[in-house]
């Protein structure tokens, strides 16, 4: 008993030994996490924190709306005291009025978005948390495999005050039971065909780490015009065709004088992204299989 | 005693980070609560309460994120190592010297986050993310410290007093 307490002293005052020891630990554990091994127990894991944090969400949501609405409604009581001091006594209900007007909205976009897209199947899910490095740009959706979502699918949202129906936001890229995390397009690691709606010029939509986005391999001779829709063009089986990326704003030379780089801005907010459609029939093309060497005849 | 407390702790720290948080960003920088509790553990916890922390905490972040599980762990690892060893060089840690731990702390954990993803496969723009994530979030961090240091601080004296008069009643 003393000898094992002893010797557990012991390595522990080798500071050394103890972060070596540490630090292997943590190496084997980031590996056996990005071959797919602790999968169950981060799914496990995440099911509590997932409840939890939905709750606190949409707690901080409503709190961040309501300080918005309120600093609005001061300037308004403001104004309004000059001239009609009777009309202060409305204000908490139109507080209420424009809660309920504001999700009518973000609802009625969804809405009129699954109804003009006949050939799609949607199921809507709500945002719980965004990722907590800022580095990485994902969200978390409320629904998992238990809703039929599976690692691929695209996810869409609809679009405020726009002509344009939906916009894409991104892809899943892992699933638990009860949740679902979407790599969104603007991170750095997303990478979407894409082409310029007006004259079908393709290239590819990269997301930015400030949160913006890029359309790059855009030819020299393509006539690029600011605030042309950038739409997904369906190559490499990643997305289904025509779905809206954003909307050109400006467009430059690329540093290598080969192609043009036109800067795309997403129709979508993803800071105050509340509800999303993941698409739920379309399956991407796995073409993994024509890169490996074909054997000789 | 105090390893105990940091699960709680840790848990609602990250759901707060998930949550609540990035309503405040600026840029994409945001306090790092996780981190700064861990630090102001370590100031005066012993070090194998850190490495708890760092562990805890760690993980707990990595699930509430796409990056591989122990991506953070490894960071504060070396933070509460490293801060374990200016322990035992200075007489106390004073809050010059806390302020340069958070500034070089949240370079340390942040540069080692982003070798890990991308040894992971992620894209990572190094110039980009110290000006547009790196930058912003030792601003936050720096404005965080104060109350979180305060905070930690008296529930470690609070643990320190609650053992020391359960030794004294057991020698009674």
């Amino acid at each position: 008993m003393n000898q094992g307490s002893g010797f557990r002293r012991s390595w522990r005052s080798n500071r050394a030994l103890f972060l070596v020891v540490c630090v292997l630990l943590t190496a084997g554990m980031i590996i056996a996490s990005r071959a797919g091994l602790l999968a169950p127990v981060e799914d496990l894991l995440t099911v509590p924190l997932n409840a939890v944090s939905g709750v606190f969400n949409r707690v901080s949501l409503t709190v961040s709306d309501n300080v918005s609405r309120f600093s609005d409604v001061q300037t308004l009581q403001q104004r309004i005291a000059d001239l009609e001091t009777a009309l202060a006594l409305y204000q908490s209900e139109l507080v209420d009025l424009r809660e309920i007007n504001s999700d009518y909205q973000r609802l009625a976009n969804l809405l009129s978005y699954t109804t003009s897209v006949q050939n799609q199947e949607f199921v809507t899910a709500n945002v719980i948390a965004v990722d907590e490095n800022s580095s990485l740009r994902t969200i978390t959706l409320d629904r998992g495999t238990r809703d039929g979502i599976a690692v691929g699918m695209p996810v869409v949202a609809g679009v405020a005050g726009s002509n344009v129906k939906g916009g894409l936001v991104g892809r899943v890229i892992r699933v638990s039971a009860n949740a679902s995390r979407v790599m969104l397009v603007t991170d750095p690691s997303s990478a979407v065909s894409a082409r310029l709606q007006t004259n079908r010029v393709e290239g590819t939509v990269r997301g930015k780490v400030a949160g913006t986005l890029e359309m790059d391999l855009l030819p020299l001779d393509a006539q690029i015009v600011s605030g042309t829709l950038v739409i997904t063009s369906g190559l490499g089986g990643n997305f289904p065709q025509d779905i809206v990326i954003g909307q050109v704003t400006s467009f430059r030379l690329a540093d290598s004088g080969l192609n043009q780089i036109a800067q795309v801005s997403s129709l979508i907010n993803f800071d105050t992204l509340e509800f999303a459609l993941i698409i739920t029939n379309f399956q991407p093309v796995d073409l993994s299989i024509f890169e490996q060497a074909t054997p000789a005849p | 005693m105090g390893t105990y407390w940091s699960l709680p702790l840790i848990i609602f720290a990250v759901i707060l980070q998930a949550t609540v948080l990035p309503q405040i960003r600026i840029f994409g920088g945001q306090p790092d609560l996780v981190f700064l509790m861990m630090l102001s553990w370590a100031i005066h916890g012993r070090l194998e309460q850190n490495v708890i922390w760092a562990f805890v905490g760690g993980i707990a972040q990595d699930l509430m994120s796409a990056a591989p599980t122990g991506a953070s762990v490894l960071g504060m690892l070396l933070l509460a190592f490293g801060i374990e060893q200016i322990q035992r060089q200075v007489y106390r840690i004073g809050f010059m010297l806390i302020i340069a731990l958070v500034i070089m702390g949240t370079l340390l954990q942040k540069l080692v986050f982003m070798v890990v993803l991308a040894f992971s496969g992620f894209a990572v723009y190094p110039l980009e993310n110290l000006t547009y994530v790196i930058l912003p979030t030792i601003a936050y961090n720096l404005l965080f410290i104060g109350p979180i240091y305060w905070l930690i601080r008296r529930l470690q004296r609070r643990i320190q007093r609650r053992s020391t008069s359960k030794q004294h009643a057991l020698t009674l």
